[in-house]
């Protein structure tokens, strides 16, 4: 009776566990010994026969088990998988860490077969494409820039992506690294190296963030610096900001946000100051570096990312609005902000680069090639007097949820606003 | 009554008694220009008593002044221009009718006398650093609020302009404006992360009332405490936000929109004692009047 008992409790019990994986194993189809991969071969020879002279092969396909992925008779999935293909995958490959920080995009979004080969392949781990090729074909910028960087970096040289990066997902890092900066860069870059310090005129950095000086993916500067270096740190000048290297608090500057950059920035930062609308992030605590790195950069302007990153950190509704507009406005998209507004300060409202609309958005549009509508300062908005009509009047620079960037569903229901003569 | 009648008859019930709590912008009038039909530029500031209105015509550096008559007639008294108020962004007027403007350039606020001359600067003695006054309130006391940027504080300062009490601002959110409550708490909005932030009265800092309403408003740029409500203009969102003490929301009042009893861009608002609201329609270069109603 007991052991009556105890059965059903293990029965109960393995019902459950099997409930709960994620991958059931597969059936058995009763085979005749030596006939699983056989028996597929028989019929798929053709679309096979070239995959297995391939060098690498996976394990299940080289063994013939085929039925180890796919279900023989019917499936529910795509290519007679017994069941989810990502599912399949981690049944044998517990790549993605539980409690990852980052994990892949397309590892995430496609699963495995993204950038493997389920049967086999050229590339060393069934890849479909060799080494940074693969790493490349989606970031082609990173990729080609580190081709061509004059200063390159060792590792990548050597081992490729993966001598920092974890290609499916990392514990213990963002961006896929395997550890996190500076952890990450002095396993090989050594900071009790007398030349470490000499390199740092004596600042103790072994534990600040590497990469906001560095490119690591390689740069044209010595020392690998971003391309764009702030020039007091192109001529070692670090104790110019900072307290002297041999002082209590060597990391700390000399004065505090506006205060330290007006030491070589007074009149730009006066002709800011100026104006009657200043950026509210020059005004803040961080100032100046609310938007830019202090000491080197990959863009122009030493900013801390493109601008549509930078301005976007606060200005996020508007990024976003324009992402799901149906018409996308160029200068938005393709990250310009600064093609029509001042980042620093403006005496016009939206700190607009220029308070004739007409003239503003003349810059890139003909606006007589545009549209025939009378524009300008002679004719009123029928709306309300105190407004002429420009291109504000119908469109929204930003974008809108309807086409031609106008604010309403039709164009009939836009120009009767004006012309309500003309509404039905 | 069952505990089932009694749970939808609080169904019905709540969202009528939540409506009830709210106001309601009814247009009333719009001022488009001044006595000598010069028109408003960009004016960015409004203040308001039962029988006076101020308006700051930002745009042309200067402020309006006009007498609010029983019969609902607007009629312009005066123009202020100020060589120390070239950029009058944010105006109060305090229980005695005295007005203060903070002026956008410099960051200061400047008291406008009776004969509209310049008063002198607001001081704030025993401020931690020389400030940078983004927004201010008075109270019923007359105690002064400011938002300063500079010390990163909220700084309260009594009639003799003494700082009595200093709150520091929430680290991350941009606060873009401040208010305060009759009881002393002050309410702070974060116009990026659409937060709102109260500190109780006695409070060295402040607490974040709810969640964001990111999905309700855009750029809040300014708030006031009025009859047990937040009210909050709504920048980029084109509108007026309600809130309840406790940030919870009550609902939204105006639309983007250039006709009369819209706004585009609005900056800042003001009611007074009769229930007149009156908007700085920044974007539409005018200020409307709103009737008000529970």
């Amino acid at each position: 009776m007991l052991m009556r008992r105890l059965f059903v409790v293990l029965a109960l019990a393995a019902a459950l566990l099997a409930g709960s994986t994620v991958w059931a194993a597969p059936p058995n189809f009763k085979l005749k010994k030596g006939a699983e991969g056989k028996l597929c071969l028989d019929c798929h020879a053709g679309q096979l026969d070239d995959i297995l002279k391939r060098p690498f092969v996976h394990t299940p396909v080289r063994s013939r088990e085929c039925t180890g992925c796919h279900n023989p008779h019917a499936s529910d999935h795509g290519k007679l998988l017994a069941g989810d293909a990502s599912k399949a995958c981690a049944s044998c490959h517990d790549m993605v860490p539980a409690k990852a920080r980052s994990t892949h995009k397309p590892l995430a979004e496609k699963g495995c077969t993204g950038c493997h080969d389920p049967h086999a392949s050229a590339f060393k781990f069934n890849l479909v494409k060799g080494g940074n090729d693969l790493c490349a074909s989606c970031h082609k910028g990173i990729a080609d820039a580190a081709a061509k960087a004059k200063v390159k970096h060792r590792p990548i040289e050597q081992r490729g992506c993966v001598a920092c990066h974890d290609p499916h997902g990392s514990a213990k890092a963002s961006s896929l690294l395997s550890s996190d900066v500076p952890g990450l860069c002095v396993g090989c870059h050594k900071t009790d190296n007398p030349l470490f310090a000499s390199k740092h005129q004596g600042y103790p950095v072994a534990k600040a963030r590497c990469t906001s000086c560095h490119d690591p993916h390689g740069s044209d500067k010595r020392g690998m610096l971003y391309n764009r270096v702030h020039p007091p740190v192109a001529k070692a000048m670090c104790s110019q900001c900072h307290e002297p290297a041999g002082s209590a608090n060597p990391l700390r500057t000399r004065a505090q946000g506006m205060n330290l950059c007006r030491g070589c920035h007074a009149q730009k930062l006066g002709q800011f100051l100026e104006k009657a609308r200043v950026h509210r992030a020059l005004l803040d605590g961080a100032s100046c570096l609310s938007c830019h790195n202090p000491h080197a950069s990959k863009v122009a302007g030493l900013l801390k990312a493109e601008p549509v990153t930078v301005c976007g950190t606060c200005h996020a509704d508007t990024i976003k609005r324009a992402q799901v507009s149906p018409k996308k406005h160029a200068p938005v998209s393709d990250g310009s902000c600064t093609a029509c507004h001042d980042p620093h300060s403006s005496d016009i409202p939206l700190q607009l680069v220029n308070g004739d609309i007409v003239t503003l958005c003349g810059t890139c549009h003909d606006w007589l090639k545009h549209s025939s509508h009378p524009m300008g300062e002679k004719l009123k908005d029928p709306r309300n007097r105190n407004l002429t009509i420009q291109c504000l009047s119908c469109h929204r620079s930003h974008g809108t949820e309807y086409k031609k960037l106008i604010p309403y569903p039709t164009t009939s229901e836009l120009c009767t606003k004006c012309h309500e003569q003309f509404k039905r | 009554m069952n505990a089932r009648t009694a749970l939808r008859a609080l169904a019905v019930l709540l969202p009528l008694a939540a409506r009830a709590d709210s106001l309601s912008f009814t247009y009333s009038a719009s001022i488009y220009q001044d006595a000598k039909e010069v028109a408003l530029r960009s004016p960015e500031g409004v203040a308001c008593t039962g029988g006076s209105l101020v308006v700051a015509d930002t745009g042309n550096r200067r402020l309006l002044t006009f007498a609010l008559k029983e019969s609902g007639i607007i009629s312009q008294t005066g123009e202020v221009k100020l060589g120390q108020l070239t950029s009058p962004v944010k105006l109060q007027v305090d229980g005695k009718g005295n007005l203060l403007a903070l002026d956008g350039k410099s960051h200061k606020i400047v008291r406008v006398d009776a004969n509209g001359g310049f008063g002198g600067f607001v001081e704030l003695k025993g401020a931690p650093a020389t400030p940078m006054i983004l927004g201010f309130k008075l109270d019923a006391a007359d105690n002064l609020y400011a938002l300063d940027v500079a010390s990163g504080k909220v700084l309260v300062a009594d009639l003799a302009g003494s700082v009595i009490r200093a709150v520091d601002l929430p680290k991350g959110p941009v606060i873009s404006d401040i208010a305060a409550d009759g009881g002393g708490t002050i309410y702070a909005v974060d116009g990026v992360g659409a937060t709102v932030w109260s500190a109780a009265k006695g409070a060295t800092a402040f607490t974040q009332l709810g969640k964001s309403l990111k999905d309700r408003m855009s750029f809040p740029s300014y708030i006031v405490a009025h009859q047990g409500k937040l009210i909050l203009v709504d920048q980029n969102g084109m509108g007026l936000v309600l809130l309840g003490l406790d940030g919870s929301y009550l609902g939204r009042q105006l639309a983007i929109g250039w006709n009369d009893g819209f706004v585009y861009y609005p900056s800042q608002l003001c009611i007074n004692e009769k229930g007149d609201s009156f908007v700085a329609d920044r974007g539409n270069n005018r200020v409307q009047q709103f009737t008000t109603a529970r």
